[in-house]
């Protein structure tokens, strides 16, 4: 035991000076806060704002897209001014963030777009009340210290005038062909809005009532927003033109649209007025995901240190000098053993970045942050995602070892590396599904395989899988533990000290049943 | 206790169909320096994995410092494999303490002697360095001192020369000399006779898996014919008739014949054929008795055997 622990410590130290480990330990924070931070950042900045020249030969419809631009751009601006208002504003005294536990599945973006949906006069509200400047105003005072001015967002899109020279009586492909140096870039605009790209040509045809079609004209075909809300809002009039004409009001059809009936979920298995699901709820659906995720990468990760160090070892023939001090066993197990320090060293370095990340950007003070650890902390999640690692890792590093040992080099051990990253990539295409459907056939067949026990009942393991499943592929996976490292023990003990090619499968199984 | 360090009993191990030590049987007295020859793919290293116990012998036992395996003993065992390598990140002296450590020294004391070993053969500057960044003869004797570190009873060499500059196998032979005056039973095995002749007090040569020969040094050479060279004008005829010639063939240097080389059967004295010359009226220019060498006897006993290729 002492030398196994000698040969512990050793692995550990040597791997933990790695830059491997290091990158390792970081890259989960990283990507993590790249994965938050640059779509947030891309919205705002990435794409710029879409020109576009309206020409409306009909002479009715130009300023009812105007409006809707107008429109959807104060919707912008309040939103935006919600979450400035939401980090910046002192909260009045008692006043506590919205529980998680209470808010509906969809969450907070989900219900302020509903609510918009139902009310879209709160626009016209919002600039009858003075807009933005008025609302700064009264923000004002309410406003912690160190708030930064508010920066209004920029428009997303922009109606520009046609470009001098250009006459707005040209028709279809004619027009088009006059703007296209501007359309494909080979022309900046000028006046307000100089050296910008012109994104898009839309033309109303004259009778656009009758048989005329609207032509949208745009070299990028993959950006369809202001096609859609230029075509959203075209309709719109368009229909509210027929009821006119049909001699309906078209108020009250407007207020009939608006109509809708509420929908909830619930789950039977809360407490009597309870049951609305919650975002909590849902958060503690998918949060598996993140473990099994966790669990497959770090799995993989210290398996692969156990197969290249095992190989170098190998290589080096330090291996011969190793076993003339130490047992085949002691040496196993001490690689074993040092490894999943560095493992535990990993799992444990990540989760606490994650706490880290969570409350840095939970900004909004730490009970939100709380909350959400309550959700990802509670339920027994985490104590499950130790049982499996610890279970899935001296699996999968028995069988890492086995490979490290019957092999020279690392090319050789892609050979067998090949069908096993086959195997192990199952529990990654399924963790998106098993979710859904937790307690399924699915899931519960992959729960029976012992290799994929630890990612699959990670991946169920909010969802209250069925105690025969807990307990029945737990111990599955303890004896296909306790078998592994006893068949993996036998060929690490004759590969190790083998040179020349990988012994062909009929051999191994000779050294499984050879007693020497 | 014993007067061996060292006791094999018929010891044999077979691959398959391959035999790869056949039945061998050694004793090495303790405090001896015993040479392990043998032409390559005899066997050497298989023999020497077994008598570590890192492989099992087929059949045969053996008693090593008094145990059955060499694992129960292994703290009193130092062991220097054929092929070298260390782990390329860890430091000199941390190598040498590592497996120090593992032999049963506590951490301290195997840190101190890493040091003072390091300090005692040169290479007081790189026990800081690492292992990747010492060059390859350093790096061997970092593995020999680390072999050595825990002041092994019984050390077991395999090949401690090869790859070593005439400097450094000028060290290793100290080291070697070192070990031995501090009571140390050492077995190595080489390819280099000159060394062997110079620190072995007996030698056993190992050829296709079999023992062929095993005693001091001077019985070694007792198996070799009698030779003499000698360069006078006379065919190879009149020299076959002289008493007690058993071969003429001419010697050979540097691709130029000059003269011949007699073997002498076993109770003639090169004396004597002296005398014989002079009184048949062979006109010499040169003669030269001088005994064989561990080399000579090396190729008299193994050389078809080393030639033929073998397969594994």
């Amino acid at each position: 035991m002492r030398n196994a622990l000698l040969v512990a410590s050793r692995e550990y130290v040597d791997n933990a000076r790695t830059k491997g480990f290091w990158i390792g330990i970081l890259v989960l924070p990283i990507i993590l806060v790249i994965s938050v931070q640059v779509p947030r950042f891309l919205e705002k900045n990435a794409t710029p704002t879409r020109n576009y020249i309206l020409v409306d030969h009909s002479k009715n419809l130009e300023s009812v897209v105007q409006k809707t631009m107008d429109d959807a751009y104060q919707l912008q601006v309040i939103e935006e001014l919600a979450t400035y208002a939401s980090e910046h504003m002192m909260l009045p005294q008692g006043t506590n963030m919205p529980d998680l536990e209470s808010v509906p599945a969809g969450g907070i973006a989900g219900m302020l777009q509903e609510f918009m949906n139902s009310n879209p006069e709160v626009v016209e509200q919002f600039i009858a009340a003075g807009g933005l400047s008025t609302a700064l105003n009264m923000m004002e005072g309410l406003l912690k210290e160190d708030a930064p001015e508010f920066e209004a967002p920029r428009r997303k899109f922009q109606q520009v005038s046609l470009p001098s020279g250009v006459a707005s009586t040209l028709q279809g492909r004619e027009l088009a062909d006059a703007l296209t140096p501007w359309l494909k870039g080979d022309q900046t605009l000028d006046g307000e809005r100089a050296g910008e790209d012109l994104f898009a040509l839309i033309e109303i045809p004259a009778d656009v009532l009758g048989e005329g079609k609207v032509q949208y004209w745009a070299v990028n075909l993959a950006d369809s927003d202001l096609r859609k809300k230029v075509e959203r809002s075209l309709n719109q009039e368009v229909r509210r033109l027929e009821y006119e004409k049909r001699g309906m009001d078209s108020g009250a059809v407007r207020e009939v649209e608006r109509a809708s009936i509420g929908l909830t979920s619930l789950d039977p298995r809360k407490e009597a007025g309870e049951e609305e699901v919650s975002l909590a709820d849902e958060i503690r659906q998918y949060a598996p995901i993140g473990f099994v995720y966790f669990l497959w990468i770090a799995i993989m990760q210290v398996a692969s240190m156990l197969l290249n160090n095992t190989i170098e070892e190998k290589s080096n023939r330090i291996i011969e000098v190793l076993l003339s001090s130490v047992t085949a066993w002691e040496l196993m197990a001490g690689k074993l053993l040092g490894i999943a320090g560095i493992g535990l060293t990993l799992v444990t370095a990540w989760i606490l970045s994650m706490l880290g990340i969570l409350w840095y950007f939970g900004g909004q003070g730490t009970e939100i942050t709380t909350q959400l650890l309550d959700v990802v902390l509670g339920h027994g999640l985490l104590p499950a995602f130790a049982v499996y690692f610890v279970l899935g890792y001296f699996l999968y590093a028995s069988i890492f070892l086995a490979i490290g040992s019957i092999c020279n080099t690392l090319k050789e051990s892609q050979n067998f590396m090949g069908p096993m990253m086959m195997i192990m990539m199952v529990p990654l295409l399924t963790m998106m599904f098993i979710p859904k459907d937790p307690n399924g056939t699915l899931a519960t067949f992959l729960s029976w395989v012992p290799i994929y026990t630890p990612f699959v009942m990670m991946n169920r393991a909010a969802a209250d899988p069925p105690l025969r499943d807990l307990i029945g592929t737990t111990v599955l996976l303890i004896v296909t533990n306790i078998g592994m490292l006893w068949l993996c023990g036998r060929i690490f003990r004759t590969g190790i000290l083998r040179t020349g090619q990988p012994p062909k499968f009929r051999e191994l199984f000779r050294w499984l049943r050879s007693s020497s | 206790m014993s007067d061996f360090a060292l006791e094999l009993h018929g010891l044999t191990k077979r691959y398959g169909e391959f035999t790869a030590v056949q039945d061998f049987s050694l004793a090495v007295p303790k405090g001896s320096i015993y040479g392990f020859l043998g032409p390559n793919g005899a066997g050497k290293t298989t023999t020497l994995r077994m008598v570590l116990d890192i492989v099992e012998p087929s059949s045969g036992s053996m008693t090593i410092l008094g145990a059955p395996s060499a694992l129960d003993v292994r703290e009193k065992i130092g062991y220097l494999p054929e092929e070298k390598g260390l782990y390329k990140k860890m430091k000199a002296w941390g190598t040498i303490a590592y497996f120090a450590s593992l032999k049963g020294m506590n951490r301290k004391a195997a840190k101190a002697r890493a040091y003072e070993l390091l300090e005692r053969y040169g290479l007081a500057d790189f026990a800081d360095s690492r292992i990747e960044a010492l060059s390859k003869g350093m790096s061997q004797k970092v593995q020999v001192l680390a072999s050595i570190a825990h002041s092994p009873e019984f050390v077991i060499l395999d090949e401690p020369f090869s790859g070593l500059d005439p400097v450094n196998q000028q060290v290793m032979e100290e080291v070697i000399r070192d070990m031995a005056s501090e009571g140390a039973t050492i077995l190595f095995s080489t390819h280099v006779m000159a060394h062997a002749e110079r620190i072995c007090d007996r030698i056993v040569l190992l050829a296709q898996g079999k023992k062929i020969f095993d005693g001091t040094i001077a019985e070694a050479k007792e198996t070799m014919p009698t030779r003499v060279v000698l360069d006078a004008d006379v065919d190879a005829s009149a020299l076959q008739k002289l008493p007690g010639v058993i071969a003429v063939e001419p010697h050979v240097v540097d691709g130029l014949e000059r003269g011949w080389e007699i073997l002498l059967s076993e109770d003639a004295e090169p004396e004597r054929l002296l005398q014989e010359c002079f009184s048949s009226g062979i006109a010499l220019r040169a003669y030269d008795h001088r005994p064989p060498t561990l080399h000579d006897v090396f190729v008299h006993l193994v050389g078809d055997d080393a030639r033929e290729a073998k397969k594994r």
